[in-house]
């Protein structure tokens, strides 16, 4: 019955979807544009509606470090994991003078022959000129900040970084004004209107607001944002090309507030709901400084460091490994196997507590292109623990198709956070077909 | 009097080569007419890469938004690079890629990456970016059957950062400029690309219809810039903003 339910919003979704994407291309067509004036060649009349199609699979190795591991050797089947998944995903964009959409139909594969699917707007806005301010309002994606790894004042899009495959990112509901001149724009933004107070992360109302400064090699950005109950939190970053060959940029923010998840401290070891909770940190700290140098012969070299004081402290990394050191010791006599695999599944709660596993990180990166080809490999590394999170991924650009493929692996010290992280290794390959 | 012969023939000498210095702005000024034949331009370019045995490899569409100062919008038409735009105003760009909705600074060594860098799409004029000198007179083309003809062969340096070629050998014809050939050569002075230049009229150009660059790095691939229209227009400057690149709607 559920499956049913799923099924009938998935199709009613998915055809509003494309009901709407027609309508817009039956629009766009009507519509005269500039191109069909002298001087344009017919040859330039784009396709209403452009787009892509991917394919994706993936196979996930799990690990047999971690609470999760530990708590489905106690209890098999307790925390189910997905080990392979295949997906098609249909990306529509269609625009015009002053409004612009983009969706996405998905339809998974998943072990057990379930094929789950989904559609949701990217983006679909309306933007208009008022009184020399640009006015905006619908589903946007705002991104903003500099850097690559972590992007601390990307206060309104919050996009995941370090994703294995890079796809158009969900857009958020927005009401936004904005100014540009020649080499300065303002920016402000309400995000999430209508949602409760009480929401968390991306899904908080908050005001946001962004100067931007162009000074000869130099773009200046300035940020407030003020959370429903989050409260006020400021940022600057700068994005420098220094040299012919190296671009430098740097992005730091001061939270006053900003939500996570802590242990309850007065939860017994065997507790009957969840001890990881959702809570507040306090005046907290993100900072960001890195650079990328390229070659004529087209190798680039990324490297940045950052801090996020949102993130777990090694304090309260040691205390969670106590915890799981405690919980796999309970005598099995005792305590019956699945309160204990509960508990140790609950404690894979605190990998979601912030956008980072650790305070401190160091992030490499080099890639090449050449012909067509793109190796690249980086690494994602923790000083607190030696924890180190490697991808190597080759990618192929064809004139209308590509193809990636790669491996992301968890390596380090056995008791470093990576290592007890769900999955061990990743595998990838996607196809993309643009039309 | 001895010195002050000598003081003649020096002060002789650098008017001679101021003049030509002159000379060869003015050169470089009518070369650029061919090309970029009003200040402020929209360029509807279309771009074929050929493999080195002739198949084709592939296809791009730009619009070029080529302005004053040295500024130009890149708009990528084609549907494997939908979305994509690059910003130029003086030495400094940017790159707006359709995922991340989000200018991002670029170097001028990553402005050369792809087969067809950007540069060689956007830039449309000489006479501002180098400086040159005149080598000499010699034949336009130096292929066999080709139509002889004598051009003026001319060595640009870069006169600023960010160029995509810090020297150029360049054949002008004699009578009216028009560029027929160039050898460009990177930073690290190694011949990156030939270009070669198609004319609306060969007998009597006023327009240079397209731009042929091979590829003498990496894979020798040939590289079809075809200029399929001009007109003179001038976009609003927030447009070379690179914060309004990812407004939302068409550059119309």
């Amino acid at each position: 019955m559920r499956v049913s339910r799923h099924l009938v919003i998935g199709f009613v979704g998915t055809s509003a979807l494309l009901l709407l994407l027609a309508l817009s291309s039956a629009w766009a067509q009507s519509a005269p544009t500039a191109s069909n004036d002298e001087g344009a060649s017919a040859d330039f009349a784009l396709p209403a509606v452009t787009g892509q199609v991917r394919l994706l699979g993936n196979d996930f190795h799990p690990s047999t470090r971690g609470p999760l591991a530990a708590a489905n050797a106690l209890q098999p089947g307790i925390a189910t994991q997905t080990t392979a998944s295949a997906s098609v995903e249909i990306e529509l964009r269609t625009s015009g003078k002053g409004w612009n959409i983009t969706g996405t139909l998905q339809q998974q594969a998943l072990p057990g022959g379930s094929h789950p699917n989904r559609a949701w707007f990217n983006e679909a806005a309306v933007t208009r000129d008022v009184a020399g301010w640009s006015l905006s309002a619908g589903k946007k994606i705002v991104a903003w900040d500099v850097a690559y790894g972590f992007r601390p004042n990307d206060v309104v899009q919050q996009e995941t970084r370090r994703l294995l495959v890079s796809t158009l990112a969900e857009g958020r509901p927005v009401i936004m004004a904005e100014h540009f001149d020649a080499d300065t724009a303002w920016s402000l933004v309400f995000a999430n209107a209508g949602r409760a107070r009480s929401e968390l992360g991306v899904r908080e109302p908050a005001f946001a607001a962004r100067v931007y400064q162009r000074q000869g090699s130099a773009d200046w950005h300035g940020f407030v944002r003020y959370g429903a109950h989050t409260g006020a939190s400021v940022g600057g970053s700068l994005a420098w090309v220094a040299t012919d060959a190296l671009e430098v940029h740097a992005s730091a923010r001061y939270v006053s507030r900003a939500d996570s998840k802590a242990f309850d401290t007065r939860s017994p070891l065997i507790a009957a709901v969840s001890p990881w909770q959702t809570s507040t940190v306090h005046r907290a700290t993100q900072a960001i400084v890195g650079g990328t140098w390229t070659h004529e012969s087209q190798l680039s070299l990324m490297m940045e460091a950052w801090w996020d004081g949102t993130a777990l402290s090694p304090r309260q990394w040691d205390a969670w490994r106590a915890r799981n050191v405690a919980l796999n010791a309970l005598p099995r006599n005792a305590v019956p196997a699945a309160a204990v695999a509960g508990n140790l599944a609950w404690q894979s709660e605190a990998f979601s507590a912030a956008s980072n596993l650790h305070r401190s990180n160091i992030y490499l990166r080099a890639s090449w292109e050449h012909e067509g080809w793109t190796p690249s490999v980086d690494l994602l590394y923790h000083p607190a623990d030696g924890g180190r999170m490697i991808t190597a991924a080759l990618l192929w650009k064809g004139d209308r198709v590509q193809v990636q493929g790669g491996v992301r692996v968890n390596a380090g010290p056995a008791a470093s956070v990576l290592r007890q992280l769900p999955t061990q290794r990743q595998t990838f390959l996607v196809g993309t077909w643009a039309f | 009097m001895k010195f002050i012969s000598s003081l003649v023939i020096a002060t002789l000498a650098a008017c001679a080569l101021g003049v030509q210095a002159q000379d060869v702005a003015a050169i470089l000024k009518a070369s650029d007419k061919f090309r970029m034949s009003a200040d402020n331009l929209q360029v509807e370019t279309q771009i074929n890469i050929v493999n080195a045995d002739g198949t084709p490899d592939k296809e791009r569409k730009y619009k070029v938004f080529a302005q004053q100062n040295r500024q130009s919008l890149v708009i990528m038409q084609s549907p494997s690079e939908k979305g994509q735009k690059v910003l130029m105003s003086g030495d400094d760009f940017w790159l707006v890629m359709p995922d991340s909705q989000r200018p991002l600074r670029i170097t001028p060594m990553q402005k050369l990456l792809g087969d067809a860098s950007t540069g060689d799409v956007s830039t449309l004029s000489w006479a501002e970016d180098y400086t040159g000198k005149l080598v000499g007179e010699e034949a336009c083309d130096t292929r066999a059957g080709a139509r002889p003809q004598t051009c003026l062969h001319l060595t640009l340096t870069a006169a600023r950062k960010g160029v995509t070629y810090q020297r150029i050998e360049l054949w002008v014809g004699k009578a009216r400029y028009e560029p027929h050939r160039a050898d460009l050569y990177v930073l690290s002075e190694k011949l990156a690309k030939q270009a070669s230049f198609v004319f609306d009229k060969p007998d009597a150009p006023t327009t240079v219809v397209e731009m042929v660059l091979t590829d003498k790095v990496s894979n020798n691939k040939t590289t079809h810039i075809k200029y399929v229209s001009r007109k003179e227009r001038q976009i609003p400057k927030e447009w070379l903003n690179p914060q309004f690149l990812v407004r939302g709607g068409t550059f119309e």
